[in-house]
């Protein structure tokens, strides 16, 4: 520290993590990657055994055997999280021969930058399921039996006489404003945060 | 340089605008810059700079019967914990079909209604 309490800069010299520790490969889209839903998306495509490879993506190219190396994975859980990512234009590779034995490698590019827009058209997705939900939801009369928590429907329950077809008790109507207000409520959180437009629909 | 960086090298005026497209969640050019109360060529150059920068997205619009421009926030900011109920992740996630009778739906519903409603 200073005479005048001004902390002292560190030198403007930019040596990175991976000038230091050449083996340690820099981690990428940080910003994206601190997201807890964004987390969850990753682990629901590639599952636990992805995981290491999907929540750490390398900046730059990287191989699937440098992979399996810094994270002590098998080779095969690397080859598997990849080519999911890559399903999902998470990421890309090129191809390239080694000279010498002739082995062809495959070469790694990690595209989080596609995330946002993947989870975009998920939102577009959740919403089509809650419309459509949600007509069936309004236009059916349920009944369930408390005790195997089995619910049906008006004419199934009919067809039963209102008995469990399972265990013999009586079918009690059901209830589902709860369940139709909750889903109207995050359609209409949806269509306000994707601006889907309620009349231009209704027109076209 | 990261998204973070981009906008921590905004001036005050292009900040305010990137922030107004965010509010309002998209907004025609031409209210942009009268929302904004600068002139139309000050209101457009920092539309542009935002553009460049990958902060928003402009697209050709007729509104009001002029040509202008619709900008609207990217999908990086959009809120992304709209795909949860509970801690439960939209299941139509993996999916290729949305089938919106599923049992894994079902579920979902359920802790919208019951944990988050």
């Amino acid at each position: 520290m200073s005479a005048d309490g001004v902390v002292a800069r560190e030198p403007a010299e930019s040596v990175t993590l991976t000038d230091i520790h050449p083996h340690i490969q820099q981690m990428a889209f940080e910003d994206l990657l601190e997201d807890p839903v964004i987390q969850k998306y990753l682990h629901e495509l590639v599952g636990p055994t992805g995981m290491p490879v999907a929540a750490a993506p390398p900046d730059g190219e990287v191989t699937d055997e440098e992979l399996a190396e810094e994270m002590g994975l098998e080779l095969n859980d690397v080859r598997r999280a990849l080519f999911i990512l890559y399903e999902n234009d998470l990421a890309s590779y090129r191809r390239v021969r080694d000279e010498d034995s002739g082995w062809l490698t495959y070469l790694w590019t990690f595209h989080y930058e596609n995330i946002p827009e993947n989870l975009e058209e998920e939102m577009h997705r959740l919403l089509d399921g809650l419309e459509q939900r949600r007509s069936y939801e309004s236009d059916h009369q349920f009944y369930l039996c408390e005790v195997d928590s089995i619910r049906f429907e008006f004419e199934e329950a009919m067809e039963f006489g209102f008995e469990c077809p399972e265990c013999g008790s009586p079918l009690e109507s059901m209830e589902n404003s709860r369940l139709v207000e909750a889903m109207e409520w995050r359609i209409d959180q949806l269509r306000d945060e994707l601006n889907v437009d309620r009349e231009a629909e209704a027109e076209a | 340089m990261s998204a973070s960086d981009a906008e921590a090298s905004l001036a005050e005026d292009e900040l305010a605008g990137l922030e107004l497209v965010r509010e309002t969640g998209g907004i025609h050019q031409s209210d942009f810059w009268k929302e904004l109360d600068v002139s139309s060529r000050k209101g457009s150059r920092i539309a542009e700079k935002l553009e460049d920068l990958g902060l928003i997205e402009r697209e050709d619009a007729v509104y009001n019967g002029h040509n202008t421009y619709f900008l609207a926030p990217t999908a990086k900011d959009l809120d992304f914990a709209l795909l949860m109920a509970g801690d439960m992740l939209s299941p139509f996630i993996g999916e290729e079909e949305i089938d919106p009778n599923s049992d894994a739906f079902t579920q979902w519903l359920m802790n919208l209604a019951y944990e988050e409603y």
